[in-house]
């Protein structure tokens, strides 16, 4: 606290004393410090307008420029490749949908080729069979034929040595007529059926 | 070291107070008290002698001291300046062109754009942008220490030198009074230029005293144009008596004190705040000050023209 006081007296006296020498110049202004700081100032203040605070401001302008323009076309450059992405995502669905297509149709072809194949394949061993059981059934029938004949005349000559006399028609007739249905011809018959499954 | 590593940063900051008080305690034993020393005149430093005599009809344009460094302001700020202004590089600017560029913008859209019509923004810019820069490159270099003390020389091989000082243009009142003094009379001038003399002294008043008597009306004036004239003394002397007490403060606290009162351990326990107040004046009151000039210098112009005062 002393020393404080001391300092703040010392002081005092100092500025008394600059008094003494003829006034307080740190608080005196002077008239040619002024003129001086004019001249500078002023000199200062035109120099910068001319030639420091136009090149400032036109490259602070172009600056801004530059980058509202390189925002600008970033951002038509992003939209450009979310367009172009879209395109992409649109051509591979088409795609996509286009392969299923194929693979679908492909697949149907497919079926209707292997139906058509079965369908003709059946057609064809149904018309097979089908021949095959006429030739049966014309072969049968004639083969019947036959032996209904040789039955027939095996019973007229076995009658006729039995009798011993010679047989008119009606009686040929009536006898062949007997032993005909007296033959079973189903086993043939049944044979002819089964052959046909 | 392996002790000290394991001290707490309390005990560290503890054990460096000690030191720091110790040593001045020491020194106050060992060398004691001088007495106070009536040979050395702080003020003196700011003290200006007239190195080369110049009059012109009767005006003293000595060059001294002060005018060695408002050159310098001047020189530095025009040659700054123009130099970044020239190299401005625009995609890839370096750290002195982004800070001209902050203190542009700052001059420019915030001083002076804020508070004027951009009509008159755009022709006061120069002016104010020129102002902020003259008074921040002054402060600025009021903080280089240069051979500029002529009070006390120093002897070179028989050289009388003058010695490493540091000094401020703007620590001298006439160099703010004469740029407030500019300000004051531009104001005015736009004031009465945008209202008219008598509608521009009118609008000095306060809005809201349409109802009041005369009387008292003119009562209200005085004390208006009273403060305008305050104007002069309050943004000349802000500005001076920042960077004159800054600079003292740098003085006494760098050895000024200790020398003064010839205790020498004093100046152990101020040269660490003198580097406080050193960092404290250029990296905040040399800006500061320049920026609340300008600020001023925009508010009382934005103010003079404005349609409702």
């Amino acid at each position: 606290m002393e020393l404080l006081g001391d300092i703040g007296v010392l002081l005092l006296a100092q500025a008394e004393q600059a008094e003494d020498e003829g006034g307080s110049f740190l608080v005196s202004p002077g008239l040619g410090l002024m003129i001086w700081t004019l001249i500078l100032f002023l000199l200062t203040m035109w120099v910068l307008a001319k030639f420091a605070f136009p090149p400032i401001q036109r490259a602070l302008e172009k600056r801004a420029n530059a980058i509202r323009e390189n925002i600008e076309a970033s951002e038509r450059q992003r939209k450009e490749a979310d367009e172009l992405l879209e395109e992409y995502r649109q051509r591979l669905r088409e795609a996509r949908e286009q392969a299923d297509d194929i693979i679908a149709r492909s697949r149907k072809a497919s079926e209707a080729a292997v139906a058509e194949a079965t369908s003709d394949g059946r057609a064809k061993r149904e018309e097979l069979v089908a021949a095959a059981r006429k030739d049966i059934e014309t072969e049968t029938r004639r083969s019947l034929e036959q032996i209904r004949r040789e039955v027939a005349d095996l019973t007229v000559l076995a009658t006729e040595k039995v009798t011993r006399k010679t047989l008119d028609e009606a009686d040929q007739r009536r006898l062949v007529d007997e032993a005909l249905s007296e033959v079973d011809f189903s086993a043939l018959a049944g044979n002819g059926a089964e052959e046909r499954r | 070291m392996s002790r000290l590593q394991a001290m707490s940063n309390k005990a560290k900051v503890l054990l460096g107070l000690g030191l720091y008080l110790g040593i001045t305690i020491v020194l106050l034993l060992v060398a004691g008290n001088a007495g106070k020393n009536d040979a050395f005149q702080p003020q003196n430093e700011f003290k200006l002698d007239p190195w080369i005599d110049i009059n012109v009809a009767g005006i003293d344009l000595s060059v001294n001291k002060a005018v060695l460094y408002l050159l310098l302001a001047s020189v530095l700020t025009i040659v700054t300046m123009v130099w970044i202004a020239r190299r401005m590089s625009t995609d890839r600017p370096n750290r002195v062109q982004m800070a001209i560029e902050v203190g542009y913008d700052l001059t420019r859209n915030n001083i002076t754009g804020g508070n004027m019509s951009p009509a008159m923004a755009a022709r006061w810019f120069p002016f104010i942008a020129a102002l902020f820069f003259f008074i921040f490159f002054s402060n600025m270099i009021g903080f280089l220490p240069l051979p500029v003390n002529t009070e006390h020389k120093v002897d070179v091989f028989g050289l009388e030198l003058p010695s490493f000082a540091l000094y401020a243009a703007t620590a001298n009142l006439s160099i703010p009074l004469v740029l407030t003094l500019v300000v004051w009379f531009s104001y005015h001038v736009e004031g009465i230029r945008a209202k008219g003399f008598f509608k521009y002294l009118a609008s000095w008043l306060p809005p809201g005293l349409e109802d009041m008597n005369p009387l008292a009306k003119a009562f209200i004036f005085v004390i208006e144009a009273i403060s305008q004239f305050a104007r002069l003394i309050s943004l000349s002397v802000r500005l001076f008596a920042n960077i004159l007490a800054g600079h003292l403060l740098l003085l006494f606290m760098g050895g000024g004190l200790a020398v003064l009162l010839g205790i020498a351990a004093l100046g152990v326990l101020t040269f660490p705040l003198a580097f406080f107040f050193f960092i404290l004046e250029v990296g905040l009151i040399a800006t500061l000050q320049a920026f609340i000039f300008a600020i001023l210098t925009a508010i009382y112009l934005g103010g003079a023209t404005a349609e409702s005062h």
